[in-house]
């Protein structure tokens, strides 16, 4: 019982990473409803930034995030503009397959830049596991769901009681309306992307410095993460990508601890599978069409 | 007030509007009625902003509006209550409200709120659902709060497409009061109808669109309502002459054959 519950724990704090990732992936898709797949090569990017930045100048741990996150969003505005903006909307086809294109060549000019492949990456803290009672914590586990905590806040502030936040809310549930409230779409769009890659930047480092290492794979491992947790949780739905990351964690940690390490990945699309077919809306989401209809109910 | 001239508009190559010419005077209620297809929805979404016109202007109290971005249309003092309603489902009444003000939110919050309270008095049911989230309101209830909304950004005139669309009688004539006493209040109206014989109970003044052309102008009682109807519903004007098996197709004849 005493395993169950640390494992449960420790999902959770390894799904609060997954959290921010699906968090990233879910605004993106809401506002625009399209799937942006070069999302986690643009975090991996990031990421290899801030090793840039910690192999030049030796730099601290704030400075290796701070570079981690503007990375990521000097990358992300890139992915927008080319893919996003670029391909008129309706065309979610298009947008889609190209931000693969991109993923592609973002992962190509990493390889070419930091032949290597792999790198080490500084941790954010050195210090001793946490006893309390029969359970053990890792302080960077407590930190990256600390920040997670904290970002969700903001985030959830941002929406709700704010102006920006109003108007985020308003193109995700229908732009044609938002236009007509005289909301400028595109711009709202824009700073979507913008924040969703702060997210992700912010995940990115977490993750990375708890592992101690980044690889160009990082890109197509974030981009998988991110996508099931949001999916588990249903698509568009801010509540649902929180869910949907803790129990994509627990179920992790969980059958690492009694199937074994290389069942995690196994378990993770086991899961994806259950929910495709007995609940495919997610935990929160609804279908689109059931959207559809609430918005233009008649009589 | 509102001045078309000429106005062309296309998607992708097919032409939906071909030299519109239109005046809705201020104070009144103009009409514009027509049959699917002709174009009136274009229309409005021409004079809104979202769409560019390829030829023709737009002027609104004197001022040149066309190829304006549709935020700018909406400080000039046009809202545009859309078809279907469109009203932000998962938001509450009260956030769908607020949404409307969007423009004034930033400096005039107090001038927002009471502007609400204005609106709760005259929709005293969306007053009761305030915290009640859109998607789960009835057909007439939205199209209640879609009318509130675009009241929100306090314009000077008002569009509405196809207002009664998909509700009961009884609620369409609930809507039509309700457009009447707005227009009693001093906003002037602009309002696209597939329901010609409530349409024509309320307009000042009426224009028929068919084809992506204005075939009629004037006021209610000029023409018959039998033919307006007709009109309306089928976009087929007496002046052409076909045989009856080509009714409400009338490019048919016009066709190579084979």
């Amino acid at each position: 019982m005493v395993d169950f519950i640390q494992n449960c724990l420790d999902g959770i704090m390894l799904g609060s990473s997954y959290a921010l990732l699906a968090i990233g992936f879910t605004l993106i898709f809401g506002v625009m409803r399209r799937l942006n797949l070069s999302y986690g090569p643009s975090i991996m990017v990031g990421a290899f930034v801030g090793t840039l930045v910690y192999l030049e100048f030796k730099a601290n741990a704030v400075a290796i995030a701070a570079a981690t996150v503007v990375g990521a969003v000097i990358v992300g505005i890139y992915v927008e503009r080319l893919c996003f903006r670029a391909i008129r909307r309706g065309a979610a086809v298009a947008s889609m397959v190209s931000s693969f294109v991109i993923w592609m060549q973002l992962e190509e000019i990493v390889t070419v830049v930091f032949p290597d492949r792999t790198y080490f990456f500084p941790p954010m803290v050195t210090a001793d596991p946490i006893d309390l009672g029969p359970f053990f914590f890792k302080v960077e586990n407590i930190v990256m769901f600390a920040v997670a905590a904290v970002m969700t806040v903001l985030l959830h502030w941002l929406l709700q009681y704010t102006r920006f936040g109003l108007a985020l809310r308003a193109v995700s549930e229908n732009p044609r309306a938002a236009l007509f409230m005289g909301i400028n779409v595109g711009a709202v769009m824009f700073l979507a992307f913008v924040i969703a890659s702060a997210f992700g930047g912010v995940a990115a480092y977490l993750i990375v410095s708890a592992d101690g290492q980044i690889t160009p794979l990082f890109g197509l491992w974030a981009t998988f993460k991110g996508l099931i947790a949001m999916m588990l949780g249903g698509m568009g739905s801010i509540p649902g990508a929180i869910l949907g990351g803790l129990l994509l964690g627990v179920v992790e940690a969980q059958s690492i601890w009694y199937l074994g390490t290389e069942y995690r990945d196994l378990s993770a699309y086991f899961l994806l599978f259950l929910f495709l077919v007995f609940r495919p809306g997610g935990l929160m989401g609804q279908l689109a069409v059931e959207r559809e209809l609430a918005a233009t109910r008649r009589v | 007030m509102l001045e078309i001239d000429g106005i062309a508009a296309a998607y992708g190559n097919i032409e939906a509007l071909r030299g519109v010419d239109l005046l809705v005077e201020e104070g009144g209620i103009t009409c514009l009625l027509g049959p699917n297809g002709a174009g009136k929805t274009t229309l409005m979404m021409t004079i809104a902003g979202i769409l560019k016109p390829r030829r023709g202007t737009i002027s609104f109290l004197d001022r040149n509006i066309t190829g304006m971005t549709p935020s700018g249309v909406v400080r000039r003092g046009i809202a545009l209550v859309p078809e279907n309603r469109l009203v932000f489902p998962d938001m509450n009444v009260h956030e769908n409200l607020v949404a409307g003000a969007y423009l004034r939110l930033g400096k005039r919050k107090s001038q927002v709120q009471q502007d609400i309270d204005h609106v709760f008095e005259r929709f005293p049911r969306l007053q009761e659902r305030s915290k009640q989230m859109a998607g789960t309101l009835s057909g007439g209830e939205q199209q209640m709060l879609a009318v509130a909304r675009a009241l929100m950004a306090r314009p000077k005139l008002l569009m509405m497409d196809e207002p009664s669309l998909g509700l009961a009688p009884l609620v369409v004539e609930e809507i039509f009061r309700i457009i009447s006493d707005l227009n009693a209040d001093g906003t002037t109206i602009f309002l696209v109808e597939q329901n010609a014989h409530m349409a024509l109970q309320v307009a000042d003044h009426f224009f028929l669109l068919e084809q992506g052309q204005v075939t009629f102008s004037g006021k209610p009682g000029q023409l018959s309502e039998h033919e307006v109807i007709q009109r309306a519903y089928l976009g087929k004007g007496p002046q052409r002459n076909q045989p009856a098996a080509d009714q409400g197709r009338p490019d048919r004849t016009t066709l190579p054959s084979g």
